[in-house]
């Protein structure tokens, strides 16, 4: 147990080492004051305790942000999910549609921006666009990929003992492509995530960790942003060992297959 | 009774070329005989299985089972796969449910039903387990018995114990034969091993590459139970093996990954 506390205190650590010296060398170097851990962990203190970030609590802002992310991820899932078990299910449809999901994972996050703007002007629910965009091509990518895999002796098995359209779908290719299902909702959230903070700054929506960011710059608050990148790691790190982690290691335990299958 | 009508079956390779598994095959398979099929690998003993178990479509000629046409695979001819094949997703119990649910049997009969077969096959103290936590040998039993509860009239079986180490194999040869002997099934059973067929089979069909698929049939009178280490058994086996050994090498077909059935 000891052990292990060492073992992931060792690379914050080394991180905070190298933080403390660019902080220094920068401010020796360029005569900008780099905030070095110690500071931004002070001012994240007082953040926490209440103090206001352009104009909002950080509570506000992180709420805000969490609000938007799971909404354009929510969508981005079912959308995903449903697109890859219908693709996996009819080969017409794959065919049709599968180029043009390659083409969206081509597309880089940010640049939705244009689009999300024009079709939904600046504001919120151009943001909420624009993580469900980037969100949806992993999910859906991934559990076309999970059902066709599934192995066909499977599915030869299940019609074998008179499984009906309904009971295949049902009870062999959702449970048996859910490993893949949940491979492409990690790799969605991540990428929702990323894309949420930086469509904030640019988007402009008031409110969020990525706005206060970027506000935190213009008032060359710098100690605030660096706070705020703080915060945005620590959501990350929460929902990896807390919900995904412990998913993935149960069903991967239960059917069996290993990481790199 | 299982009907096999001048069967041809071609595989494409690239979409362009393609290879002749089996050419005109005729067989009848009267009900309640063991037939085995035996023959080295890639002679399309599997393809034959697959298509009287209609998870494949004939190129040329019919399957009649009772003498209805075979269009698809289902529960009345049970098919049980070189590997067990269990849903990891459910328990043991669950996955000889499986086929019980599909007919709309309910929740109680269900399980009893179940844990009859799981008795029947030596794992019902199993029965909530999941499939990842047991052996090769104890899966592929209950992969035997998820197939019984379907009450088949038909058994197919591809290479089941294959992958068994000798002494599970054998042990399962022989709950196979009680269990066959209790119903008198129609069964149907793919090996390359010589002396399997002459341990289990009353029939012995030896296949070899096309143009002509089917190299030998043969009636094995031996008494049951048969005596592995007998004089008779070892002059049968090695009778087999020389016209085994007379057969042409076979080349491996390669099944295409991507060949969806849906």
């Amino acid at each position: 147990m000891g052990r292990s506390i060492l073992k992931n205190l060792i690379p914050v650590l080394i991180f905070m080492l190298l933080w403390q010296t660019i902080a220094l060398m920068v401010t020796a170097v360029k005569g900008v004051p780099f905030p070095t851990p110690w500071q931004t962990g002070v001012k994240l203190g007082s953040l926490l305790g209440g103090q206001f970030l352009s104009d909002h609590t950080l509570y506000r802002h992180i709420l805000d942000s969490l609000a938007r992310w799971l909404f354009g991820f929510g969508i981005a899932a079912i959308a995903g999910i449903g697109y890859g078990l219908a693709a996996g299910w009819s080969r017409p449809f794959e065919d049709a549609t599968y180029k043009i999901l390659h083409i969206l994972q081509l597309i880089p996050g940010l640049a939705w921006i244009p689009v999300a703007i024009l079709i939904f002007g600046i504001g919120e629910t151009a943001t909420i666009f624009m993580i469900a965009m980037t969100a949806f091509t992993p999910v859906a990518i991934n559990v076309l990929s999970g059902v066709k895999r599934l192995d066909t002796t499977f599915v030869r098995a299940a019609l074998m003992m008179g499984a009906g359209r309904k009971a295949l779908f049902l009870q062999v290719l959702l449970p048996g492509s859910l490993p893949a299902i949940l491979s492409g909702l990690r790799i969605g959230l991540g990428n929702g995530w990323r894309v949420l903070v930086a469509a904030e700054m640019i988007v402009g929506t008031g409110t969020g960790l990525g706005y206060s960011i970027i506000q935190a710059r213009w008032t060359l608050d710098y100690a605030s942003a660096f706070a705020c990148l703080g915060v945005i790691c620590a959501i990350g790190l929460v929902f990896e060992q807390f919900i995904f982690n412990p998913l993935e290691q149960r069903t991967i335990e239960r059917w069996a297959l290993d990481r790199d299958a | 009774m299982i009907r096999i009508e001048n069967i041809s079956q071609r595989y494409r390779y690239n979409g362009r070329e393609s290879a002749t598994i089996l050419s005109d095959i005729n067989l009848t398979i009267p009900e309640g005989q063991f037939v085995c099929l035996l023959g080295p690998s890639g002679c399309g003993k599997t393809t034959l299985l697959n298509l009287v178990a209609g998870f494949i479509k004939p190129s040329r000629g019919r399957i009649l089972f009772n003498d209805a046409r075979v269009t698809g695979p289902g529960p009345e001819r049970g098919v049980v796969f070189q590997d067990a094949t269990l849903f990891p997703w459910l328990t043991v119990r669950q996955n000889v449910e499986f086929g019980l649910r599909q007919r709309g049997l309910n929740n109680n009969d269900r399980t009893k039903t179940a844990t009859e077969y799981l008795h029947l096959v030596g794992m019902a103290l199993h029965a909530n387990a999941y499939p990842h936590t047991l052996s090769g040998g104890m899966r592929q039993r209950i992969a035997i018995a998820r197939v019984l509860a379907l009450e088949p009239q038909a058994l197919l079986m591809d290479e089941p114990f294959s992958s068994l180490d000798v002494n599970s194999r054998e042990h399962l040869q022989d709950e196979l034969l009680r269990v066959w002997d209790a119903h008198r099934r129609t069964l149907l059973y793919v090996t390359h091993s010589v002396e399997e067929a002459v341990y289990l089979a009353d029939r012995v069909i030896i296949m070899g590459p096309a143009p002509k698929s089917i190299y030998g049939d043969m009636i094995l009178s031996l008494k049951r139970p048969r005596k592995r280490l007998s004089a008779e058994f070892h002059d049968i086996i090695a009778s087999l093996r020389t016209s085994l050994d007379a057969l042409p090498c076979c080349i491996k077909p390669s099944e295409k990954k991507s060949d969806r059935i849906l």
